[in-house]
């Protein structure tokens, strides 16, 4: 059963598990995920349900949807996926994971004006015009990076600290091929292949993953945004 | 009119002061004291006296109805009951009497007051479910009711349908159609695993419930219980929020 994790500044606040063929997210209380704040639309967006596919439609809002910080019409979401309405973001998952975290109005709706959502749409804008440029899925240097931009065209491409490989990294005690990424059917999957705890997906150690839209990746001093291209 | 709403300070004068001192920037028009000023911590009479010159409006919880002795000893834990009788002894008639004007209930701008439950105010009951919500919904006769007592920031909202949905304290901009419960926190012993002080700020004109978090000297006030010997269970739950 799919399930929906509500957060308002990284705090859990509600957990809505659902067997309905579509959901609606907005301002007012006749929505299935009621999100007050005035930067929502009364009908903000909904999620339809399909054979376990699960799509998120933006019903033309205001201040807009996000999918994994990249401002959508309409998605389909995938495992994990994040969305950002206004202050609020929306994890889902295909599975209800169990319950461990943490849990224990006015007329018209306002422009959002805050810079968080200002850099998400000066971020979603950016990276529309890279993944144009390349026609695809780019990896972004953000630290210590040769490049600016990487293209990630390749069945494999690799990354490490060796001269043949396809990204450069830097880092003590790195491997020459320290780490891959994988293009499979509609995705990107990271591996790690060298020496365990010198990989890092958004801050946090890994060393197997599946790449999402914002994803920054690191590799030994080195870091990276994983831009998704839209055919992917 | 800016509301300022803060609950259960149970006797944590660091708490307390930073708190204030966190409100003093928000320019609150008046501030709420929900009860539970006494209990759990080494700093009664202290608290007592700073809500009883700085809050416009003061409601009494079950500690306070404790220290009265109105309450049954039988519906306490055993450190509650603990720090009851430590509070006892340490209150002089001056606090009693002033414990003794607080009210039950009260109402400001669009807003109720309490400090359980609007259902049977002076049972205490805890309003934890959508179910224990739905008693306090009928009674309540405002569109917003803010209360305490669980030391869990949360808030219950009532659509014109009549279905109650439960979600964990945080800002919001109450819906022109809805109803709510919200629980406002806990100044001085917070219980959701934060162990910040806990307030709300309700703008009636901006038609907005904001959730402040404060941190404060928490070991000063630990020190101060170890030194009153208070129970090690409730010097210890301050560190986590718990």
């Amino acid at each position: 059963m799919a399930e929906i994790i509500v957060k308002f500044e990284d705090k859990v606040i509600e957990r809505v598990v659902t067997e309905k063929k579509r959901i609606s997210i907005g301002r007012t209380n006749e929505n299935d995920i009621v999100l007050e704040n005035r930067a929502v639309s009364r009908k903000h967006a909904m999620i339809e349900f399909n054979n376990n596919a699960a799509v998120i439609i933006d019903n033309e809002s205001l201040n807009g949807t996000f999918v994994n910080n990249r401002k959508i019409s309409e998605e389909v979401l995938r495992n994990e996926d994040t969305v950002t309405i206004g202050k609020y973001a929306l994890v889902y998952h295909t599975e209800t994971t169990g319950g461990d975290d943490d849990m224990a109005g006015m007329d018209g709706t306002m422009v959002l004006n805050t810079k968080k959502q200002k850099k998400l749409l000066e971020n979603d804008r950016v990276e529309r015009q890279i993944v144009a440029k390349y026609g695809g899925s780019v990896l972004v240097g953000e630290e210590n990076a040769e490049f600016a931009e990487y293209r990630l065209d390749r069945e494999v491409t690799t990354i490490g600290k060796a001269k043949f490989v396809h990204v450069k990294a830097k880092g003590f005690l790195l491997s020459g091929i320290q780490a891959k990424i994988v293009k499979e059917n509609e995705g990107y999957y990271f591996v790690n292949l060298g020496k365990s705890g010198k990989t890092r997906i958004n801050g946090e150690a890994a060393d197997r993953c599946v790449l999402k839209n914002g994803d920054l990746l690191s590799v030994g001093k080195t870091t990276f945004k994983f831009v998704e291209g839209s055919n992917a | 009119m800016r509301l300022a709403l803060i609950s259960d300070i149970h006797s944590n004068l660091e708490a307390l002061e930073a708190v204030l001192a966190d409100l003093d920037a928000q320019k609150a028009d008046k501030i709420v004291c929900l009860g539970d000023v006494v209990g759990y911590g080494s700093d009664p009479i202290a608290c007592l006296e700073i809500v009883e010159r700085t809050c416009d409006i003061k409601l009494m919880g079950n500690h306070e109805f404790g220290v009265l002795g109105l309450l049954s000893m039988d519906t306490l834990n055993q450190y509650a009951r603990h720090s009851m009788d430590w509070t006892k002894k340490q209150l002089t008639d001056r606090e009693i009497s002033i414990v003794s004007e607080y009210d039950l209930e009260a109402r400001c701008e669009d807003a109720c007051l309490v400090h359980a439950s609007p259902y049977e105010p002076d049972k205490w009951h805890y309003i934890l479910s959508e179910h224990e919500a739905q008693a306090g919904f009928e009674k309540a006769e405002q569109k917003l009711t803010f209360f305490g007592h669980t030391h869990l920031p949360m808030i219950f909202s009532q659509s014109t349908d009549g279905n109650i949905r439960c979600k964990a304290g945080h800002s919001f901009d109450p819906d022109e159609e809805s109803r709510y419960l919200v629980n406002v926190g806990s100044v001085g012993q917070p219980r959701d695993n934060d162990p910040r002080a806990c307030y709300v700020i309700y703008d009636s004109s901006e038609a907005a419930v904001t959730y402040h978090r404060v941190t404060y000297d928490l070991k000063a006030a630990q020190t101060k219980m170890t030194l009153a010997e208070l129970p090690t269970m409730l010097i210890e739950r301050l560190s986590v929020g718990r």
